[in-house]
């Protein structure tokens, strides 16, 4: 590994990459060795246009561009020197020259690279008289990014990531020189299911998503890492909260899932969190059709009670269990514990099937399907041909997939049913019908991990509190094994119990435990290893 | 016989006057594509060797020892190579190529076929510019009796060597002469300049090394093969040795093409052989490589034409392109053309380039206006510094430099623009 001197201070840094490169993956870059960047990204190919993050190399009469200049064992690079610095300033005010200093209307300011550049490397006050170029403003260039051309600083991130990413090249410079703006063709808009990338991408204010312009002051929003729930790819995520509410997910990188991007979907998949059709209230089903509010407390000793009476009646084998492959790994654990003390052998995990692709996209729309799998939970068909053909006598449920055309295409199956106890999320037809249906919580508020499907498990913790009573599924079926009175469910629940209790008891999940699987998640050992 | 002839010829222009030697039948009645014939009994290690010793330099603007060049191909490896002929000639006052192209496109030819035989390559992109109409039809022309002759094809002149040449026109862009934008444009790209590391040696047209060789540059090549180096050492300087063709034009009396030796005095140059200014004027600055370099005041014309010397006075010799202004010339108003120029024909990649061009022509326009003051001078000159040095091409430099040319040896008519508050001058051209 060739060693290399930056101001002095000795590193050893991989082969074959340029400066920026090297200082990026040795996790120097802004964090210790300071080089400003604006067209260099670590996952988009090197275009040298910006020139900011011009460096001075021994043996080098000019100052060289640290995202293209390829390291070498011995080289002694320079990034505090009076000539970097002057180089700094000029490119800054040259960058400010057209920009229209728009900050207090600006969506970006307080997250925008620009003005901290500025503040940080640039002059103190503004020598230019000129007028600055009038472009166009709000430009909606697709369903979900607008433009201000007159923001940009043609750094030109966004044209290669949609050039290399999604390759769908929507986006384009036009014009020359100091004419030059981004554009879309007519008739081709930015509408490929990475677009709104291109607004993580853009270190200034010139593309903005319109789900989140003017929505909130970033300075306002807490940054809690997360997981999007969107498909068993797990990408992950940073959520912005106020006030207890999600305001938006971003890619959070994580070169292992998701390197520094989310589709589209995924990232408006948080709008699930505060979405009104959650179910925010447990309810049991009265005489009437109609359903009667009542505590969880309530609820879980009413779903204990009706599965006492059916066991008792007909024995667990008259009991189906669908597991949610939206649970975590702990709440699966927690089901599996519970299903073997009463004795209950169809369980199964009904998983939605949706668009899939080859950068993030995956086919299961859950987020821990994998998970399911791998905690016992299988594919349901053998368990609903038993639903169909009146083999069972109740049900309980977590999660609604099993109304997809796929499954079951409806809950007329299991509404048929002496007993259905319902788990969920979200206020579905299933909810509606049951017996007894119980909120749980969604995994951005809650704690515990997910199995992406490539048997990766991530972190989750609460971003934000439920507006309402609710458990996680795993604290839900911890409270009807107490209310049943199964062994192994005394006391309160306690997710990091749990979580090492997982990692004893289930080959697969050894050395899993919350606090061990660190921001980047931790690889499980495969199936039946 | 068309009216675009030099005025003074030697060995690059000495036919150029015969109409009959344009053809392939003239040219070869006069020995042509006998150096090329000697070339492919010499193997390119030698030819490589004999150009270097020769100390051609090459001929579009930055004087880089074109053996030298050369030698940065790969030797053996796989195919693919190209050779590049960059007949984009777009320096303003540059007008030499054009007229190489025009009445001598066997001399072309058979300095391309040399090259290619000496680089390696297969194919030759001969890359005109887009205005450059009968320049184009002339080439077409030529490759298209070469060819039927067999001396471009795939036993070129009899031999193993095989080689095409593909003429390719431009669309007019200033940075498409630059050679990594021309070959983006020659890949069907918008010409940009590429980031380098890579170089085109490496890394060239479609990916595979290539060489780019100005259309001049080439010309010479032929001559090389045929007399040695030192025949063509005996032209010009120790350091840039041969002739050139120096484009003579603005407020002067002979405007025109001249074929000299490198080193010729500019003052020889303005006032022998383009005959001086108009008889009531006197000359108040030369330009003399192109509008990209640095202006030369009156007092300061007595320089050899070779940049070891005109390096001296901080400007080059480009593309030879000599500009003469004379008194009646507003240097801020020249100074406004010379900034929209640049402003528009950057591309627009690198910050300094894109912001700074477009900064100066507005500054420089204001000052000429009679809106400027003292400071916008200062900011004018720091601007200018910024710019150089600092970018993927030359060309921030080329726009950055003609500026501090001027106000290196012209700011008291800067200064006097904001004293008055209005330009001084009768406006001897429009803006």
């Amino acid at each position: 590994m060739p060693r290399i001197s930056v101001d002095g201070r000795i590193i050893e840094v991989p082969e074959s990459r340029t400066i920026l490169q090297a200082l990026d993956e040795t996790g120097l870059l802004m964090a210790g060795i300071d080089v400003p960047h604006y067209c260099w990204h670590p996952k988009l190919s090197i275009d040298g246009s910006c020139r900011l993050c011009q460096v001075e190399v021994e043996g080098m009469p000019k100052l060289q561009i640290a995202c293209n200049t390829p390291v070498a064992d011995g080289m002694a690079i320079r990034t505090r020197s009076e000539r970097v610095c002057s180089a700094r300033q000029g490119v800054m005010e040259l960058l400010l020259v057209n920009h229209p200093l728009d900050c207090a209307i600006c969506d970006q300011a307080g997250e925008c690279k620009l003005q901290d550049y500025a503040f940080e490397y640039g002059a103190d006050a503004s020598r230019t008289r000129e007028p600055r170029r009038a472009l166009k403003k709000n430009v909606e260039l697709g369903p979900n990014i607008v433009l201000d051309q007159e923001r940009c600083i043609l750094c030109r991130r966004c044209v290669r990531f949609c050039d290399e990413v999604p390759a769908t090249g929507e986006l384009h410079v036009m014009g020359r020189g100091d004419r030059s703006v981004i554009e879309t063709l007519p008739d081709e808009p930015l509408a490929n299911d990475y677009s709104m990338n291109v607004a993580d991408l853009c270190p200034v204010g010139a593309l903005t998503t319109r789900d989140f312009r003017f929505k909130v002051r970033v300075w306002f929003l807490d940054d809690v890492p997360g997981v999007c729930t969107g498909c068993a790819n797990g990408c992950n995520v940073t959520i912005g909260v106020s006030k207890n509410r999600v305001y938006r997910y971003q890619p959070r990188r994580n070169d292992a899932v998701n390197d520094t991007w989310l589709c589209d979907r995924g990232r408006l998949s948080y709008k699930r969190i505060g979405s009104g059709d959650r179910l925010a209230q447990a309810s049991l089903r009265g005489t009437a059709s109609a359903r009667e509010p009542v505590s969880c407390g309530t609820a879980v000793a009413a779903a204990a009670a009706r599965l006492q009476q059916l066991t008792d009646a007909a024995g667990a084998a008259a009991l189906v269990v669908l597991a949610s492959p939206h649970a975590s790994n702990e709440d699966l654990f927690t089901l599996r514990r519970f299903c073997d003390a009463l004795g209950v052998t169809a369980r199964g995990a009904a998983v939605v099937l949706g668009p899939q692709d080859r950068l993030l996209m995956k086919a299961e729309q859950a987020a821990n399907a994998e998970g399911a799998r791998r905690l016992g939970f299988g594919p349901p068909d053998a368990l609903l041909a038993r639903v169909r053909c009146g083999e069972a006598a109740g049900a309980l449920v977590f999660g609604h997939d099993v109304l997809d055309p796929a499954h079951l295409g409806g809950p007329e199956a299991l509404t048929a049913l002496e007993t259905l106890v319902v788990v969920d999320l979200q206020d579905s037809a299933l909810a509606r019908c049951a017996d007894v249906a119980i909120p749980v919580r969604h995994a951005a508020e809650r704690e515990g991990t997910l199995t992406n499907f490539a048997g990766l498990a991530q972190r989750v913790q609460p971003a934000v509190e439920p507006g309402w009573e609710a458990w996680t599924d795993g604290e839900v079926v911890w409270r009807l094994g107490a209310a049943l009175g199964l062994a192994g469910f005394e006391g309160a629940y306690d997710v990091r119990s749990v979580s090492r209790e997982l990692a004893q008891a289930v080959p697969g999940f050894s050395g899993i435990d919350l606090d061990r699987v660190g921001e980047h998640g931790l690889s499980l050992a495969g199936v039946g290893s | 016989m068309g009216p675009q002839v030099p005025l003074i010829t030697n060995y690059l222009t000495q036919h150029f006057l015969d109409d009959a030697a344009v053809g392939l039948e003239g040219y070869e009645r006069l020995g042509g594509y006998a150096a090329l014939r000697r070339a492919l009994e010499n193997s390119p290690a030698d030819l490589i060797e004999l150009i270097t010793s020769a100390g051609l330099q090459g001929r579009g603007g930055a004087g880089f020892s074109t053996g030298l060049k050369w030698s940065f191909m790969p030797a053996d490896g796989e195919l693919p190579k190209y050779l590049v002929c960059n007949g984009d000639e777009s320096e303003p006052g540059s007008f030499k190529d054009r007229i190489l192209m025009e009445r001598g496109p066997h001399q072309l030819l058979e300095g391309i076929l040399i090259a290619a035989w000496a680089t390696g390559a297969e194919k030759t992109f001969l890359y005109v510019r887009g205005e450059y109409e009968r320049p184009a039809e002339a080439l077409e022309r030529a490759i298209a009796e070469a060819r039927a002759r067999g001396i471009v094809g795939t036993n070129v002149c009899g031999s193993d060597f095989a080689h095409d040449i593909v003429v390719i026109r431009g669309a007019g862009a200033y940075i498409c002469g630059e050679e990594t934008g021309l070959l983006e444009s020659l890949e069907g790209k918008k010409g940009q300049p590429r980031k380098k590391p890579p170089f085109p040696a490496q890394y060239g047209a479609f990916g595979r090394p290539t060489t780019v060789n100005n259309v001049e540059t080439l010309c010479h090549v032929p001559h090389i093969v045929n007399n040695g180096a030192d025949w063509f050492r005996g032209f010009g300087t120790e350091k840039s040795p041969g002739t050139t063709l120096f484009g003579v034009s603005g407020q002067i009396a002979r405007p025109g093409l001249f074929e000299l030796p490198l080193g010729t005095p500019l003052d020889e140059l303005v006032f022998e052989h383009a005959g001086g200014p108009a008889a009531d004027q006197r000359v108040k600055g030369v330009i003399p490589g192109g509008l990209s370099m640095p202006v030369l005041p009156a007092d300061q014309l007595d320089v050899p034409m070779a940049n070891e010397f005109l390096r001296e006075r901080r400007t080059m010799l480009g593309t030879g392109g000599v500009m003469v202004m004379d008194e009646r010339t507003c240097m801020v108003r020249a100074s406004v053309v010379i900034a929209h120029f640049f402003r528009d024909e950057s591309c627009g990649q690198c910050t300094q380039c894109r912001e700074g061009t477009g900064w100066i022509h507005k500054l420089v326009e204001r000052i000429e206006r009679g809106a400027g003051v003292m400071e916008d001078i200062t900011v004018l000159e720091d601007i200018c510094a910024k710019m150089e040095g600092q970018t993927i091409c030359a060309f921030a430099d080329a726009a950055a430099w003609p500026i501090q040319g001027m106000l290196r040896h012209f700011r008291g008519e800067f200064e006097a623009h904001v004293v008055q508050r209005r330009c001084g001058f009768a406006e001897s051209f429009e803006l």
